[in-house]
């Protein structure tokens, strides 16, 4: 796989001494001791491992998923700090053909589902030597570690103007693929530009590589495959992230049209979701109460005062002081939260399933060598009943 | 006010047996709440399970007989032009077909009427001929719009929850059948057994052991800041700091 192959029968032609005439009926005969026109790579040990050295750290460690890889010297540092080594920038200077990836990224984010949809806009631009152009309305700024060749702005709001924006370029750049994200936004504005394009929309591809694209249709009972289209939406999980080469992400001015607003929508204005009321599973910040709270009227009032979405453990909600409703983890509700503060929580397997997909934990428990303490951002020994009260005050000082 | 909704031949996650869509019953409820004479448009080559529809709440059925190969837009299209209707209601994707989801964007595209996705709640607006939309967004945010009508909707799944069946109105219903054309459509590409697949995983490359374990299992690797025993209010202080350094409590200020 790594080491070139030989051929022993090129070899021996090679070692061939001028061959006798013919009908002389003499053997054919070899210089044995000839040397070979491309001389024999001889395998160096030390380098083949050495590549898969782990610089660093106290003990000897290999990254066997490097093994191989060529042989660089090996690197003999002292014990200690490794040197921070930025990897190199993969450009694509002047790319056969271009894959537009439209990523949701909510405030400047790019979320699970845009990565695995840079994933998959890499996998179609590696295959013929095209680049990837991901379009967002603010650009994030890890776009290139994403996978990102090139990155544009697209500016309009409303979805309308978004969509005759998205079509203008569309026809402007001629892209091999277009690929959106299967969300409410992403899956909305695929839509509409497939019908001003009047072009065909394979969506919530479940499936995707460079030959095929594969989708369920039918009510789910049979599955429809064919040759990536251009229009294409994919579906949560249907390709990996991009790996760890980063790509250069080089801004490119798309200078689209102004679009003005659709007369026909009047008015249009946003209502923030109210923690109160939201449903745990949409909640974006919850502050969850354990075993490690008994004053509850002062959690509420924290939750309040925080903006967060009150949720609790299987041990409060067993004992009947929060709603079953409120639960976090296997048996209650799976939180899509990004941050997640939990008040006197040891940390159950069970809980912690239920916060997986919480991107920031902060914890409260008087147990160090508490699952929790061990899972949080930022962990806090100290009683929770204690730390209630002083973060309330915090608050308040804050607000007067 | 003159509501419409779009229904089409749904399959029951778990039992698979034909039924009515449970988006399609909500936006039955929003429409019966608009318009107590609401009817509902189906094109295909039978009616089915979408006879469900009459039990909840709509007063009335059009089935367009097509063939199931054949494209329903222009059909609809010309059908919703001559009822013309304010509102026209669908579910976020119809089943039976090719369950793209497209048939309601391409009615709006056709008839060069505004679509709004995601709603949850309609009322008439102050202004007559117009309409307050209220969309969902993720995370539990709204949007309202104020629209001028006729607009075509789709409904999302947190909107009110269907009406409870009623047999007798679902016998009592009156259907009205007619034969529609539409220009045969053959979707490109091969068709199979549905076979459900794996999500893909990001798989972590290099780093320690240790590391990859943690990317695995979702910890994180460096593990965080851990403060032992301190004051409540330090600890207060540094809550605070870590919430704001993340940009968390939006709501709180």
């Amino acid at each position: 796989m790594s080491r070139p192959r030989r051929d022993p029968r090129a070899e021996r032609v090679a070692r061939q001494i001028a061959a006798a005439p013919a009908g002389t009926g003499a053997r054919p005969r070899f210089d044995l001791f000839a040397s070979p026109a491309a001389p024999v790579s001889r395998r160096d040990p030390r380098a083949y491992w050495a590549a898969a050295r782990v610089v660093g750290g106290a003990r000897l460690r290999f990254d066997l998923s490097l093994l191989g890889q060529g042989g660089g010297p090996a690197v003999h540092e002292p014990a200690g700090e490794p040197a921070p080594k930025a990897p190199p920038v993969r450009i694509i200077e002047d790319p056969a053909f271009l894959v537009v990836a439209l990523a949701d990224a909510p405030g400047g984010h790019l979320t699970t589902q845009d990565r695995q949809l840079l994933g998959a806009a890499r996998l179609l631009a590696d295959s013929g030597g095209g680049a990837v152009l991901l379009l967002a309305s603010l650009l994030p700024e890890d776009a290139g570690a994403a996978g990102a060749d090139r990155v544009g702005v697209l500016r309009a709001a409303d979805p309308d103007g978004r969509a005759d924006a998205l079509a203008a370029a569309i026809l402007a750049h001629a892209p091999r693929h277009v690929l959106f994200p299967e969300t409410q936004a992403g899956g909305d504005l695929a839509r509409r530009v497939a019908v001003r394009l009047g072009e065909p929309l394979f969506c919530g591809a479940e499936q995707i590589s460079a030959k095929s694209v594969a989708r369920p249709a039918r009510g789910g009972t049979v599955e429809r495959r064919c040759a990536p289209p251009r229009l294409i939406t994919l579906a949560d999980g249907a390709a990996a992230p991009h790996g760890r080469v980063p790509h250069e992400a080089r801004v490119l001015d798309l200078s689209l049209p102004e679009e003005a607003g659709d007369a026909r929508i009047l008015a249009a204005e946003s209502v923030p979701a109210d923690p109160a009321t939201v449903a745990l599973g949409e909640a974006d910040f919850v502050l969850s109460a354990g075993n490690g709270v008994s004053d509850f009227a002062a959690f509420r009032a924290l939750a309040e005062a925080l903006g967060a979405t009150p949720g609790a453990s299987r041990m409060v909600c067993d004992a009947g002081l929060m709603p079953r409703a409120a639960q976090v983890g296997a048996s209650g509700t799976v939180l899509e939260a990004r941050c997640y503060f939990a008040l006197g929580i040891a940390g159950a397997p069970q809980h912690l399933q239920g916060i997986a997909k919480c991107e920031h934990v902060l914890a409260v428990n008087t147990d160090l060598h508490a699952a929790m303490v061990e899972r949080a951002g930022l962990a806090i020994v100290q009683d929770a009943q204690l730390v209630m009260p002083a973060l309330l005050q915090a608050l308040r000082e804050e607000g007067a | 006010m003159k509501a419409l909704v779009l229904l089409s031949q749904g399959r029951h996650p778990v039992s698979a047996k034909p039924c009515l869509l449970r988006a399609e019953a909500q936006a039955a409820r929003l429409a019966a709440g608009l318009d107590a004479r609401a009817t509902g448009l189906h094109a295909g080559p039978a009616l089915g399970a979408v006879r469900e529809a009459l039990g909840r709440g709509l007063a009335g059925l059009t089935h367009l007989r097509m063939a199931a190969d054949a494209d329903p837009v222009p059909a609809l299209a010309a059908e919703i032009a001559t009822a013309a209707p304010d509102v026209v209601f669908a579910g976020p994707r119809g089943q039976g077909g090719e369950d793209t989801g497209l048939v309601p964007y391409a009615l709006a595209h056709r008839l060069g009427w505004p679509l709004l996705p995601d709603a949850v709640a309609l009322v008439p607006g102050v202004e007559a001929g117009t309409m307050v939309v209220e969309q969902a967004l993720p995370k539990g945010a709204r949007r309202r719009v104020t629209v001028r009508l006729p607009i075509v909707v789709t409904v999302h799944a947190g909107a009110p929850a269907p009406l409870p069946f009623a047999f007798a109105k679902a016998r009592r219903g009156d259907v009205d059948v007619r034969a529609a054309e539409g220009p045969v459509c053959a979707p490109e590409g091969e068709e199979r057994p549905y076979r459900k697949r794996p999500k893909l995983a990001a798989r972590p490359l290099g780093g320690t052991a240790a590391e990859r374990l943690a990317a695995a299992t979702g910890g994180s690797a460096a593990g965080g800041r851990v403060l032992v025993r301190p004051a409540p209010e330090e600890a207060a202080r540094e809550i605070l700091a870590f919430l704001r350094q993340i940009g968390m409590p939006k709501s709180a200020r």
